[in-house]
């Protein structure tokens, strides 16, 4: 699997590279500043691109940039953005296009190595890899989406565990359910959120978009 | 029917009365609000007469008038935690004084209060002149009547009342005469109740709530209301100017007495006073804001090595004595003192313009409506006695006494002059005002000099505190670092070290260690993140004010809409205080004031940032002593900028900073 990688810090950038091409992943290019991103993205066209944040030569959020440019002009190009910190605002923008291939992590889960290969294939297979920060920011918040009201307090839990991206399977093993279960939950979850029936993974983004927008 | 008919001008009569109590009662009344203790009670007897006018206006006109005053509760003082009640900076021990001054506060607060004494005012003049109506064509058509009457002359003969009907120039017959007078009193009695009706149409104007009549969209209305108002403040101002005069004087007096510690005593004294006025100057007279221009009282000296203190070229024993020798070349060095004397000395010459609209307006009033409404009263009796009749109409008749020529003048050119006087005071209340305000800011403004001093002030004391913040704020980042990152990535090396150790022989061991020390570092890292955000939030640094605004807002507990109008980016550390004054007013408006939404403003307009925090909570928030506000004013101190908290109890609270600075193009490095 083709990997991009954005990051400043040489001793970051190198360990990421041991981390991923120890994991069967080929980087295909390594870079440090955001402009050298977006060209390796459309030059390359990886099968999924890990970008921190913050990147030279302005030190704003110049990899986030490069990477939504990239994704509008290659639509569904899998992302994975680390940072220092999470912001809600951020993952929003991230989602907007609701076609999914979005992660956004903080660079601490790189300390997990297994957690954070999984959440790279995640991503690269067009799903979605939310940091439970984020996650844990929005449960904090009282419920303001109609919709969203409608949610059971398990539909919630499913929907909280979905939006960091996990599959059934793995939600089923957390909450102590049967896949068959969770697979039922979901689809209660698809319906109250007026979801219509499609493509599995592109619903579940839609699902987490709407969380998002929910909360706000 | 019939009795409504035969009772409307009685009822006519009574309202007649009431409009000549109520107009003779206005006077006294406007007197008894001078003495501020009687001024509720005041507003109440006033409320009193217009309730019973409303209730008449039902009774007998049909016209429904609902009372227009506010509603509520009267606003009672907050108390402190420490018992105390406090009003406009005042710390009051009990309730009573406090719930006293808010009481009159709200009360003449209230635009229906200026509306009643309107009315009160205006009850005689017009009023009192349309219920008279009915009444009078019976009284007139009686008379007439009676006078070709066989026993209703007689009747008149015996009471001597020939002569008020015996109207030579009348050479109409008999019946015609009789004929006038029953249809003047039958129009009389059939108009009575239609004049109840518009009498009480009358009162509704005044005494209902107010609706946008052709008087106030025209804007003639409001244009006399603004010259009685300019009126009034320019006599206030003339008593103000007066009372400092009466000062001047009293410098003048004690500096014969006492040399020139009676100047410093005096003008000492008068200062808060002279604040007030240059506060009401500028509210009333506009233009720039005029600050208090007086020097800051220097400290006590340090002690000499002999142990005394040095003031000017006199040493003292005590640090007490010190203080008190230090006031005189305090008071006497500053020149503001010497402007303000000149102020006193020169103000009443100015402020006696003040006099001149009042006297205009009040002689306007006077030929237009007390002339003529009391006219009945004291020249009917003396027409009748001596048989002179004095034309209502003004003080005409003393003007012709005083220049016989202008005897050829009708009377009534008295209505024309009354308007004339009353519109031409009204045309120069504003500009004598403004003459006011100016003499006084050609005074009383701080001069160049003593602004540069204040500003140097200013500028010692906030980069003072911006040191003394900016050095507690570095031994707190010190102390957390030491305590927290540091101290965990100690331990992340004990055990990695320890690992290295025991990997060969005890693999399981080592392992455990292991993720210890991943855990450890998370550990550490999330508590960098957290003091992170403290210092600098790094969405700030990556976005710039208006998005870090967006993301606190989408983290905030409660609804927060974000409207920001920022073409470029402000100097970072005027970005990093507005960035932590929205996050704490977002804090204060989730926390204690239990909003439901909360709207941020940013904008940046004529070199002003200014950022507006809207909560729609219960209010009532106070900037406490040492409080997050009272902080992050003193940091705002430091870039000239403001911060404004206005929070009525009841909400909403509004709070506004503003800093000033230039915006610099966007997206640019500010880390």
């Amino acid at each position: 699997m083709r990997v991009v990688l954005a990051e400043d810090l040489y001793l970051l950038r190198e360990g990421l590279v041991r981390l991923l091409e120890a994991h069967d992943f080929s980087v295909v290019a390594a870079v440090e500043t955001g402009p050298d991103l977006l060209d390796a993205l459309l030059a390359h066209r990886p099968d999924v691109a890990v970008v921190d944040v913050r990147l030279p030569p302005t030190n704003t959020d110049e990899g986030l940039q490069a990477a939504l440019t990239a994704r509008r002009q290659v639509p569904g190009l899998p992302v994975l953005v680390l940072s220092q910190h999470v912001e809600q605002l951020y993952a929003r923008e991230l989602l907007a296009d609701g076609t999914g291939g979005i992660g956004y992590l903080l660079k601490d889960r790189v300390f997990n190595a297994d957690q954070f290969v999984d959440a790279v294939h995640r991503v690269a297979g067009g799903g979605t890899a939310m940091d439970p920060e984020v996650i844990a920011k929005l449960m904090q918040q009282p419920v303001r989406n109609v919709p969203l009201a409608r949610l059971t307090p398990r539909e919630r839990e499913v929907l909280e565990l979905m939006a960091e991206g996990r599959s059934n399977a793995a939600i089923g093993q957390r909450l102590f359910l049967s896949e068959s279960a969770v697979g039922k939950h979901t689809a209660s979850i698809f319906g109250k959120l007026d979801l219509a029936p499609s493509d599995d993974d592109n619903r579940r983004v839609l699902a987490v978009l709407a969380y998002l927008n929910g909360a706000a | 029917m019939f009795r409504s008919y035969a009772l409307a001008p009685l009822r006519c009569v009574a309202l007649a009365l009431l409009a000549v109590f109520g107009f003779a009662a206005s006077l006294p009344l406007m007197m008894a609000i001078g003495a501020v203790v009687t001024y509720p009670h005041v507003l109440q007897v006033v409320r009193r007469l217009a309730g019973l006018s409303r209730w008449l206006a039902r009774a007998w006109g049909g016209i429904v008038i609902d009372p227009p005053y506010r509603e509520g509760p009267v606003p009672l003082p907050p108390r402190r935690p420490d018992g105390w009640y406090e009003h406009d900076g005042q710390l009051f021990k009990t309730r009573h004084y406090p719930a006293f001054f808010l009481r009159m506060q709200w009360l003449s607060g209230d635009p229906a209060t200026a509306r009643d004494w309107m009315w009160l005012l205006l009850l005689g003049p017009i009023g009192g002149l349309v219920a008279l109506l009915a009444p009078g064509l019976v009284v007139a058509g009686v008379l007439l009547a009676a006078g070709v009457t066989g026993p209703g002359r007689r009747a008149l003969d015996d009471a001597g009342l020939t002569e008020l009907v015996a109207w030579p120039f009348l050479a109409v017959p008999g019946w015609a005469v009789l004929a006038a007078g029953v249809a003047a009193v039958v129009t009389g009695v059939l108009a009575g109740p239609a004049l109840l009706r518009a009498h009480g149409r009358w009162a509704r104007y005044w005494l209902g709530h107010p609706g946008l009549t052709w008087w106030q969209s025209s804007g003639i209305g409001a244009w006399l209301r603004r010259g009685g108002h300019d009126t009034w403040k320019a006599a206030l101002l003339l008593g103000l100017s007066l009372t400092g005069f009466a000062m001047f004087l009293l410098t003048l007096l004690l500096t014969l007495v006492s040399g020139g510690f009676g100047i410093a005593w005096v003008s000492y004294a008068i200062r808060p006073m002279l604040n007030h006025y240059r506060r009401l100057c500028v509210t009333w007279g506009g233009g720039e804001p005029m600050p208090d221009p007086y020097r800051q009282r220097e400290g006590v000296p340090e002690p000499g090595p002999d142990g005394r203190y040095r003031v000017g070229r006199t040493l003292y024993a005590t640090r007490d004595g010190a203080r008190r020798a230090g006031f005189f070349p305090w008071i006497l060095g500053d020149p503001a003192t010497w402007r303000d004397l000149a102020w006193m000395a020169t103000a009443p010459l100015v402020a006696l313009l003040a006099v001149v609209p009042g006297v205009l307006i009040g002689a306007g009033y006077f030929g237009l409506f007390w002339q003529a409404l009391f006219w009945p009263l004291w020249a009917v009796p003396f027409g009748l006695i001596t048989g002179v009749w004095i034309s209502p109409w003004y003080v005409w008749q003393l003007t012709t006494l005083g220049m016989p020529a202008l005897d050829v003048l009708p009377g009534w050119v008295s209505i024309p002059i009354g308007l004339a006087l009353g519109l031409l005071g009204v045309l120069l209340a504003g500009p004598v005002l403004r003459l006011i305000a100016g003499w006084a800011r050609l005074l009383l403004a701080p001069s160049r000099s003593a602004r540069l001093t204040q500003r140097v002030e200013h500028l010692a004391q906030t980069r003072a505190e911006a040191v003394d913040a900016q050095s507690a704020e570095l031994r707190r980042i010190e102390r957390d670092l030491h305590d927290g990152a540091q101290a965990r990535l100690v331990a992340v090396g004990l055990s990695l070290g320890t690992v290295e150790q025991l990997m060969d022989r005890d693999p399981a061991a080592a392992r455990v260690l292991l993720a210890q020390a991943r855990e450890t570092s998370a550990a550490a890292l999330a508590e960098l993140r957290d003091l992170v955000r403290g210092i600098h939030p790094p969405v700030l640094a990556e976005r710039g004010l208006a998005d870090a605004v967006r993301a606190l807002a989408l983290d905030a507990a409660l609804p927060v809409e974000v409207r920001a109008e920022l073409t470029g980016q402000p100097p970072a550390p005027v970005a990093t205080a507005a960035y932590f004054a929205v996050a704490e007013a977002l804090t204060n408006a989730t926390r204690h004031a239990q909003a439901s939404r909360v709207g941020v403003d940013i904008r940046h307009t004529g070199g002003l940032l200014r950022v507006t925090v809207t909560d729609d909570g219960r209010g009532g928030a106070a900037p406490s002593h040492g409080g997050g506000l009272h902080g992050l004013r003193r940091r705002l101190a430091t870039f000239d900028g403001t911060l404004a908290l206005h929070s009525p109890q009841g909400g909403p609270t509004v709070l506004t900073l503003e800093i000033p600075c230039a915006l610099s193009s966007p997206r640019t490095s500010t880390s």
